[in-house]
């Protein structure tokens, strides 16, 4: 059994990992983890709702 | 340094001569310098070779990828791909994994001293640095390392320069800027996202003479960021003549009036805008009929907040009244509110928001 492991996934926005447990050439298992974390929903409490889309929009720019 | 020089580079993707020099007087114009600079820009993007480029992403959006990718003039994204040797960007890199963080550690092994690192993002610090995590390897660490050996330092957007959006309090990830972890000289080159023309100026400066453009205090080149948005604003005779929109959709705003009363930043705002524009100068945020929120202000996301609300105290309004004092709306009154206004201006300067920025 191989782990198979990319990281950085390029061509896309932001980081992502991809995780693939291997067997027999096929892979039985895989997981996929986004490696970074802003916190813009807690960024977002108790402002005023009219703002929410300024800050929202910036969660992925592509 | 690669081999090929700028122009070799873009002739070979097509661009004509006239182009050439047409883009060579664009930035000479950006950049402030007077038209006898052009000959010697041509000359130095004729001979030098392309510096490379390592282009990292951290806790961002890739907005600023995406204001360079989607320019132009003749396709600027061209133009920025050939003046520079972009040898590492995850967004638009073939390889990936082992075989992308191969490609980062050759580049700054091979060139360390010679490239131009560009950081997009900013650099959490909460928890040891865990909330970024690159090929296995914090962004604080990565950062750390391509910025010791690069030759200049490039923060491109507000979260690489001050930290931008997650800075914004409570600043879960707390979030800083790249000069708080490198230190020394990093230009800042500001905004949500930066403007690509403002980026591809500053490559021309360093291959034409070999230096960084002079900066203002918060590392920002003088030549984008030295002016006031609101004073180089279009709307700008109807602030004075106190014509503001006071409801979306209203005659003012179908008018083309100021966008002060809702909530426009642009007097506290320092940036090219409105003469560079976006989109191969096609518009920007206040032409469009959005109050400008000060994207490349430090801190804008609490500083210029909330992005709805008047500002108060702007120079110019008079510190302490608002719009609806100045805002006679009388043809006969517009002399006196204009002589005034430079009275007032002069008697609140150093005292109203505008300041918050200071260092020009
Ligand atoms: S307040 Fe905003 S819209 Fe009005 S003149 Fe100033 S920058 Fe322009």
């Amino acid at each position: 059994m191989a782990k198979l492991v990319v990281d950085p996934v390029t061509r896309i926005e932001g980081h992502m990992r991809v995780e693939a447990k291997v067997e027999g050439g096929k892979i039985v298992d895989a997981w996929v983890s986004g490696t970074m974390w802003r916190g813009i929903e807690t960024i977002l409490k108790g402002r005023d709702p009219r703002d929410a889309w300024l800050f929202v929009s910036r969660v992925c720019g592509v | 340094m690669s081999e090929e020089s700028i122009y070799e580079s873009l002739l070979r993707k097509g661009v004509s001569r006239r182009d050439f020099l047409k883009f060579c007087s664009t930035s000479a114009m950006i950049l402030g310098l007077s038209s006898s600079t052009v000959p010697k820009i041509a000359e130095a993007l004729e001979k030098k070779e392309r510096p490379s480029v390592v282009w990292l992403h951290f806790s961002e959006c890739t907005g600023d990828s995406e204001s360079v990718l989607r320019a132009s003039k003749p396709s600027i994204a061209q133009v920025i791909l050939d003046i520079v040797s972009l040898e590492y960007h995850e967004t638009i890199m073939a390889p990936s994994g082992h075989a992308a963080e191969k490609s980062l550690k050759d580049i700054i092994t091979k060139k360390k001293g010679k490239y131009i690192a560009v950081y997009e993002g900013a650099v959490p610090t909460a928890d040891g640095g865990v909330y970024c995590f690159i090929g296995g390897h914090k962004a604080i660490d990565i950062c750390k390392e391509v910025g010791s050996g690069a030759m200049a330092n490039i923060a491109v957007g507000n979260c690489a320069c001050f930290g931008g959006i997650p800075a914004a309090n409570p600043n879960p990830t707390k979030c800083v800027g790249i000069k708080d972890i490198l230190g020394g000289t990093v230009v800042n080159l500001a905004g949500c996202p930066m403007n690509a023309e403002n980026f591809t100026a500053v490559v021309v400066h360093f291959v034409t003479f070999g230096t960084l453009p002079a900066l203002d205090k918060h590392g920002r080149p003088l030549f984008a960021y030295g002016k006031c948005i609101h004073n180089n604003c279009e709307r700008r005779p109807h602030f004075d003549q106190g014509q503001f929109v006071r409801q979306w959709g209203d005659m003012g705003h179908r008018l083309g009036w100021c966008l002060y009363e809702m909530g426009c930043k642009g007097p506290m705002a320092y940036q090219n805008c409105p003469t560079i524009r976006w989109n191969e100068g096609t518009s920007w945020p206040v032409q469009a009929g959005h109050p400008c929120i000060a994207c490349a202000s430090p801190n804008n996301w609490d500083d210029a907040y909330p992005f709805y609300k008047r500002m108060e105290g702007v120079p110019g309004v008079g510190w302490q009244a608002n719009a609806d004092k100045v805002g006679l709306g009388i043809a006969a009154a517009t002399a006196a509110a204009v002589a005034a206004h430079g009275i007032i201006r002069a008697a609140t300067r150093g005292k109203g928001p505008s300041d918050k920025e200071e260092g020009h």
